[in-house]
C-alpha cells in the first residue's frame, strides 16, 4: 500500500510537470520564430505589456500569428504548471488516503490563491 | 530594445549556460541569469528579475521531472516546505514592486557573496557523510517524524543506496521562508538557500536536498509570477528566449549532474558567484553614487 502511494503521487506530479513544460515550450518557440520573421522595435515598458492582458486581443493574435499572443500564453501555461502541480499532488495524496499530506498541499494552494486575490485587488 | 537575430540568439546562449550550471548546482539558474541580463545585456533590474522567476519555473519543470522519476526528490519534504517558501515569495514579491533597483543590486551581491562563501565552507562535508552512514543513524524530531519526512535515493558516484533520517523541521522551514522572500525579491529559485538548509539543519544528502528543492522552486516561483505578470512587468519578448534556453541547458545539466562529486559542484559555484556579486555591487554603486569599479570584463 505505502508503495503504490509513492508510485501514483511521483507518477501524477510527473506528468503535470512534463505537458506544463512541452506545451509552454512550443509556444515561446512558435513566438520567438514569429517575432524574429519581423524584427521591430519592442517597448520594455510594464503598461505595454499590460495591454495585451484581453482575451479578445489574445485569441485575434493567435488567430493572426502574432509573436505577442504565443509567448503571453506560454508565459501563461508556464505559470500554471506548478499550480496544476499541487492540485495534482492534492488529489494524488487524497486517492492514497494520505490526509495530512492533503491539508500540507492544500495550504500552499491557499497562498496561492491569497496571491491571485491580492493581485487582483490592490497590487497593480 | 530592438529584437533582432543577435540579440535573441545571444540571450538564449547565455540562458542555456545559466541553466545548465543552474541544474548541475541545483540553483535555479536565476542566481546567473539575473546578473547576466543585468549586466551583459543592460534590462532593468526589475524585467530581469520577473524574467528570471518565470524561467526558474521553467528549469524546476524540467530539472524537476527528471529528479522526480529518478526518485531524487523527496516530495513529502517538498510539500511541507513550500508552506514556508510561498509564504515567503508572496512577501519577497510584494516588497520587489516597491524597492529601488540600486538597492535591489546591492542586495543580490550580498546574496551571492554569501551562497558563494557557504558553498565554499561546506564543500567537503556530504561525501565524507554519505561514506560513514552519518545520514541514516540521525533521530527525527517530532514534526518531522509526525510527518513521516524520511527518505532514500540511489547514488550514481558512491554506487549505493543511500537513506536518511531528516531533522530539525522547524529550524529548516524557518530558512525555507527566507528562501522564499529573497526568491520573490531577487528573481532566484532559492535553490541554494534550500539545499543549504536541507543538508546542513535537516540532515539530507546533498543531492536529494537538490532534487527536493528543484521541485520546489517551481511552486515558489509560481508565486512571486503570478504578481510580477499582473504588475506588467514579465516581459514575454525576453522571457521567451531565456525561457527556452534555461529548459535547454537545465535538462543537459540534470543529466550530468548525479555522476559528479558533490564537492567539485560546490568549487564551481562558489567560484563563479564570487565573480558575479563583484559585478552586482559594482553596478549598484554605480547607479546610487556614480561610483566606478574597475569591471573585471565586459
Amino acid at each position: 500500500m505505502a508503495m503504490e502511494t509513492e508510485q501514483n503521487v511521483y507518477a501524477g506530479v510527473y506528468r503535470a510537470l512534463l505537458a506544463g513544460m512541452a506545451a509552454s515550450t512550443l509556444l515561446f518557440a512558435a513566438g520567438v520564430i514569429l517575432a524574429l520573421l519581423h524584427p521591430t522595435y519592442v517597448p520594455l515598458d510594464p503598461s505595454w505589456v499590460r495591454s495585451h492582458y484581453r482575451l479578445g486581443t489574445e485569441l485575434r493574435g493567435l488567430l493572426s500569428g502574432d509573436p505577442t499572443a504565443y509567448m503571453l500564453l506560454g508565459t501563461l501555461l508556464l505559470i500554471l504548471t506548478p499550480v496544476a502541480r499541487v492540485v495534482v499532488s492534492i488529489y494524488a495524496f487524497y486517492v492514497d488516503r494520505d490526509y495530512k499530506y492533503v491539508a500540507v498541499t492544500s495550504i500552499v494552494l491557499a497562498v496561492m490563491i491569497l496571491t491571485v486575490g491580492l493581485s487582483c485587488l490592490g497590487l497593480r | 530594445m530592438t529584437y533582432t537575430y543577435q540579440f535573441v540568439a545571444a540571450l538564449f546562449g547565455a540562458a542555456c549556460l545559466a541553466g545548465f550550471f543552474g541544474a548541475l548546482l541545483g540553483v535555479g539558474g536565476g542566481i546567473f541569469i539575473v546578473p547576466v541580463m543585468v549586466l551583459m545585456f543592460q534590462l532593468p533590474m526589475k524585467i530581469a528579475v520577473a524574467a528570471s522567476i518565470v524561467s526558474v519555473i521553467a528549469t524546476s519543470n524540467a530539472g524537476g521531472s527528471a529528479y522526480v522519476e529518478q526518485r531524487i526528490t523527496n516530495l513529502r519534504l517538498a510539500m511541507f516546505l513550500e508552506i514556508a517558501t510561498t509564504a515567503g515569495a508572496l512577501g519577497g514579491s510584494i516588497l520587489a514592486l516597491y524597492l529601488h533597483e540600486w538597492l535591489m543590486l546591492l542586495l543580490f551581491a550580498i546574496m551571492l557573496a554569501y551562497m558563494g562563501w557557504a558553498a565554499y565552507s561546506t564543500r567537503n562535508l556530504d561525501d565524507e557523510r554519505i561514506a560513514r552512514g552519518d545520514f541514516e543513524r540521525a533521530r527525527p524530531d517530532r514534526l518531522s517524524a509526525f510527518l513521516d519526512l524520511r527518505g532514500d535515493y540511489y547514488d550514481q558516484a558512491a554506487r549505493r543506496e543511500v537513506a536518511y533520517v531528516v531533522n530539525g523541521a522547524p529550524i529548516g522551514a524557518g530558512i525555507a521562508g527566507l528562501a522564499g522572500l529573497a526568491s520573490g525579491m531577487l528573481g532566484v529559485g532559492g535553490g541554494v538557500l534550500k539545499v543549504s538548509a536541507m543538508n546542513r539543519y535537516m540532515n539530507v544528502p546533498m543531492k536529494a536536498a537538490v532534487g527536493t528543492s528543484k521541485l520546489m522552486i517551481g511552486v515558489t516561483a509560481a508565486v512571486s509570477s503570478i504578481l510580477f505578470f499582473m504588475a506588467g512587468l514579465i516581459h514575454f519578448y525576453v522571457v521567451a528566449p531565456v525561457a527556452l534556453g534555461t529548459t535547454a541547458g537545465a535538462t543537459v545539466g540534470t543529466m550530468v549532474m548525479n555522476r559528479l562529486h558533490s564537492a567539485v559542484l560546490k568549487w564551481i559555484l562558489s567560484l563563479l558567484m564570487a565573480y558575479l556579486a563583484y559585478g552586482m555591487l559594482a553596478k549598484a554603486l554605480l547607479e546610487r553614487f556614480g561610483v566606478h569599479l574597475p569591471v573585471l570584463a565586459g
